[in-house]
């Protein structure tokens, strides 16, 4: 095959394994409490600075502080689930929907505030480090980001499956009242399912922070690129998120690759979301939560 | 709600009061006493400046409001028929000379049909929710990138209206009073057409179709098309904004008028004010515009990356680094303080009144 | 002479459900008929497939001796015939009186004269006084009520009552009774879906029973009580 479409190819899955962390978090959101988190993204921009000012701060290494940010973010989920998600829970869903979006101007413009809208680039000495794979040659730092990023996704997968907790929050995500009489606390597995979201999403941000540029706006292009994914996938499904993101990725990278400018591959991705929502809003898996 | 009590007789009043003011206000915006009232030194033209943006805003808010409101379909991507409206006027009357009130007349022609399409094909399909909002977004995405890669948009550049000669065929003028009058005016008439149609069996109708849309289609309600009705009109009058828009600042540019952040702008005024009624997004507009405008004034930092990752980075003791960084924040930070202002308000709105300030106050009015 | 509304051999599946299977029913004009069953007969889904929410695999149905099926619920309902949710749906934030003239509207476009059709609807169904309270108030059997006022309102042939009674108390059962005979007199005929039994006993001339989808008995209140498949279907819920 030929060696530039290997390679595009193989940056794709790569960059739809990290698309994939994103977007499960998002899909473990809406499938447990039936909230589309508009400020997804947001989370993933709030990780990503988290991650460049323990390096420019105090020296550390991205992924050291990729376990640090796990349970900050969660716990930062957790708060948010109850401070802003849980007064909204009855509301009607464009009530629910703005407070997302409320969040996310909230926290892109804090980020704006706090940092300025500077591109900041986090710098690593293996940051140039290369591989190869299939005859293509892929830096490091994508490739590990990458196989964490699906690491972290089957592993969430395989807690949802497995552990109580995890079968307790698919209880609640098929069958809310019916979760409750039987004892589940519904309120506690509504902000553990954001919490862990938000981890996710973070967890990618940090990641990333080796081969990616970071802004306060960076996070909106991912909250719709995880739409996209998370409606290809099919709502609420986890492996169709997995699945999704690699679709995705993949898509991107070829888009990249055969489009004339860069915008025009965002224009592709639009254009099949359209169509997904049209045609087959259930998305591939459709349905039940894992 | 249509069957409400009658206003009182002081309600008339102040709204009488209030009308004459706004009427005569460009006459004594210049004056010494406006100069003294205002904050920040800002002159009286400024005033006007602020008032032609909230009637402009609280006259999109209404137009999305037929469609987000009435009709309970949330869309998020009305930035695209607003641009709409602003780019046809303005390339008709670059290239052809056409007044832009006839553009505005196609504008809203064109708006309106891409209403029709997008309304056709979400509710067809029976998109609904969150996946009607996301379709609206991705539509006013993919027409943003449209107009940044035509050429007859000049891209990412924009276009600029340059003032040929005070004339009120051709919608430009030197001074912005005519445009107070003019935003003042189409906020009135939209205002008018929305009162009608809520007391009408279009308004009911719409009513009913957000609260509950099966039981308005048994009780013989064609909800398609009442939908579609909703869209297509939202759309038309949202491109008419848009002209007006166009005229007023002379200059568009997609990452202006074609944002997801400008479709937001719009619906907060809807929502904070009280979507489904017909003063709501008014008491919107002048309660978010006015704040917007002053925080954008006293917020507006400029300070760069380069200084935060200094600070940080530094050998220097923790406490100067912190208090270097407080006066960095203090002179504004990196920007961002108004819309940081409106994510707050937003949520604070939508958890303590889902239902917007005019049901709120209504409610409040009533309990003894 | 055509029936009013009229079905033959309905047939709705989901899956590998059954729901209704090959159902025949009619009802003449002026009519009170009943249809029974125990839970999960498959009566809503008759209902649903009749007016216009459900597709069905097989079978016809005829309204005024035209065909109805693969028209959209508000056609039906324009035609004549209108139903009303057994998981009543009021809109909330409007009030009784705003519930009624939606309806009204149907007939009457111009808001004067559907407020005033609504107030004649209201009047039939004895709930005019409450004509001002917001219906997301009201307490079940208003609600139940406001249900018949709001369908009504579209001045209907035929109305499709589903489980009204549901809910009520046994004197509330006497005022919806007396309702739904009310509506009968205006010229209204009628089609309920009942589990209380003496409520059907006292309303219907005729009653259809179906069991697992299919319909097992049919004639006047005091057969169907006796025939052996019926008590058979019913066997251990209290019939009185």
């Amino acid at each position: 095959m030929d060696v530039v479409l290997t390679q595009t190819l193989v940056s794709g899955v790569l960059l739809g394994g990290v698309f994939a962390l994103v977007a499960v978090g998002l899909t473990l959101i809406f499938g447990v409490m039936k909230i589309l988190n508009f400020a997804h993204g947001d989370f993933l921009m709030l990780g990503m600075y988290f991650a460049y000012f323990l390096s420019v701060m105090f020296g550390v290494d991205p992924y050291v502080s990729a376990v640090a940010a796990l349970p900050l973010f969660f716990a930062l989920g957790w708060l948010i689930q109850g401070w802003l998600i849980r007064p909204v829970l009855k509301a009607p869903e464009s009530i629910q929907i703005l407070v997302t979006v409320g969040l996310s101007l909230f926290l892109q413009n804090l980020a704006l505030f706090l940092f300025s809208p500077d591109f900041q680039s986090l710098r690593v000495r293996y940051g140039s480090d290369t591989a190869t794979i299939f005859g293509a040659s892929v830096s490091i730092v994508r490739l590990v980001a990458s196989v964490i990023a699906v690491l972290a996704s089957t592993g969430l997968y395989f807690f949802l499956a497995r552990t109580d907790t995890g079968k307790a929050l698919r209880a609640c995500a098929e069958e809310r009242l019916g979760a409750m009489a039987v004892g589940i606390d519904v309120e506690r597995m509504y902000k553990i399912a954001f919490g862990l979201g938000i981890a996710c999403v973070a967890l990618a941000g940090v990641l990333m922070t080796p081969f990616f540029y970071i802004s306060p706006q960076v996070g909106l292009p991912f909250t719709l690129t995880a739409f996209v994914v998370v409606v290809l996938g099919g709502l609420g499904s986890l492996p169709g998120a997995l699945i999704g993101g690699v679709l995705i990725g993949v898509i991107e990278s070829l888009g990249e690759f055969l489009l004339p400018s860069p915008s025009m591959k965002q224009m592709a991705t639009f254009s099949v979301f359209l169509l997904i929502l049209l045609l087959r809003p259930q998305g591939l898996m459709g349905g039940k939560l894992a | 709600m249509p069957s409400g009590a009658r206003p009182s007789l002081l309600a008339q009043g102040a709204v009488v009061a209030l009308a004459v003011f706004l009427l005569t206000l460009p006459g004594f915006a210049g004056s010494q006493l406006v100069t003294a009232i205002m904050p920040g030194g800002l002159s009286g033209s400024a005033l006007i400046n602020v008032f032609v943006l909230i009637f402009l805003f609280a006259y999109l808010a209404q137009s999305w409001n037929i469609l987000g409101g009435f009709a309970g379909q949330l869309s998020l991507g009305h930035s695209a028929f607003f641009g709409i409206g602003a780019y046809t006027s303005t390339l008709l009357f670059l290239h052809l000379g056409v007044s832009p009130w006839i553009g505005m007349l196609a504008g809203m022609a064109l708006a309106g049909l891409f209403g029709l399409l997008v309304g056709a094909l979400s509710f067809h399909y029976r998109l609904a929710g969150p996946f009607f909002a996301l379709a609206t977004i991705a539509v006013a995405e993919l027409v943003r990138l449209t107009a940044l890669h035509l050429k007859i948009t000049a891209g990412a550049m924009g276009l600029l209206i340059p003032l040929q000669s005070e004339s009120f065929w051709m919608f430009q003028f030197a001074d912005k009073v005519p445009f107070y009058y003019i935003s003042l005016g189409m906020l009135v008439a939209v205002t008018a057409l929305i009162w009608w149609i809520a007391h009408s069996r279009t308004g009911y109708y719409l009513h009913a179709i957000r609260q509950d849309e099966d039981a308005a289609e048994a009780v013989g309600i064609d909800t398609h098309r009442y939908k579609l009705l909703a869209a297509t009109l939202s759309a038309a009058l949202t491109g008419a904004g848009g002209t007006l828009y166009a005229q007023y600042t002379q200059y568009i540019v997609p990452d202006d008028i074609l944002t997801v952040g400008l479709s937001v702008e719009i619906i907060l005024r809807a929502i904070i004010g009280g979507s489904a009624t017909v003063f709501g997004p008014i008491v919107g507009s002048f309660i978010l515009t006015p704040v917007a405008e002053a925080t954008r004034v006293l917020l507006s930092g400029a300070g760069s990356g380069a200084t935060v990752v200094q600070l940080f980075a530094s050998n220097a003791p923790l406490a100067e680094k912190l208090a270097g960084y407080g006066t960095f924040l203090a002179a504004g930070g990196g920007g961002g303080g108004a819309l940081m202002l409106y994510g707050v308000i937003l949520i604070f709105c939508c958890i303590a009144m889902p239902s917007g300030a005019v049901p709120w106050l209504l409610r409040r009015r009533k309990r003894p | 002479m055509t029936a009013l509304m009229e079905a033959k051999g309905v047939t709705k599946r989901f899956g590998g459900l059954t729901a209704v299977n090959a159902v025949d029913f009619r009802v003449e004009r002026g009519e009170i008929v009943g249809l029974i069953g125990p839970n999960g007969a498959g009566k809503t889904t008759f209902f649903q497939v009749v007016s216009g929410f459900l597709a069905p695999e097989a079978g016809q149905v005829l309204f005024k001796g035209r065909s109805i099926l693969g028209l959209k619920p508000h056609r039906i309902s324009r035609m004549g015939m209108s139903r009303t949710f057994q998981i009543v749906k009021p809109f909330p934030e409007m009030t009784v009186l705003d519930n009624a003239m939606i309806g009204a509207f149907g007939r009457h476009p111009a808001a004067r004269d559907a407020r005033a059709a609504a107030l004649r609807a209201l009047e039939l169904v004895g709930f005019a006084d409450w004509a001002q309270r917001k219906a997301g108030e009201l307490p079940v059997a208003g609600r139940k009520r406001l249900e018949v006022a709001k369908v009504m309102a579209c001045e209907p042939e035929l109305i499709l009552l589903d489980e009204v009674m549901a809910g009520l108390t046994p004197s509330e059962h006497n005022d919806m009774i007396g309702a739904v005979k009310a509506i009968r007199a205006s010229g209204v005929t009628v089609v309920v879906i009942e589990h209380v039994m003496p409520v059907i006993m006292q309303l219907c001339e005729r009653i259809y029973v179906l069991h697992h989808g299919e319909l097992i008995c049919e004639g006047p209140p005091g057969q169907v009580v006796r025939d052996p498949a019926v008590i058979q279907a019913y066997l251990g819920e209290a019939l009185a």
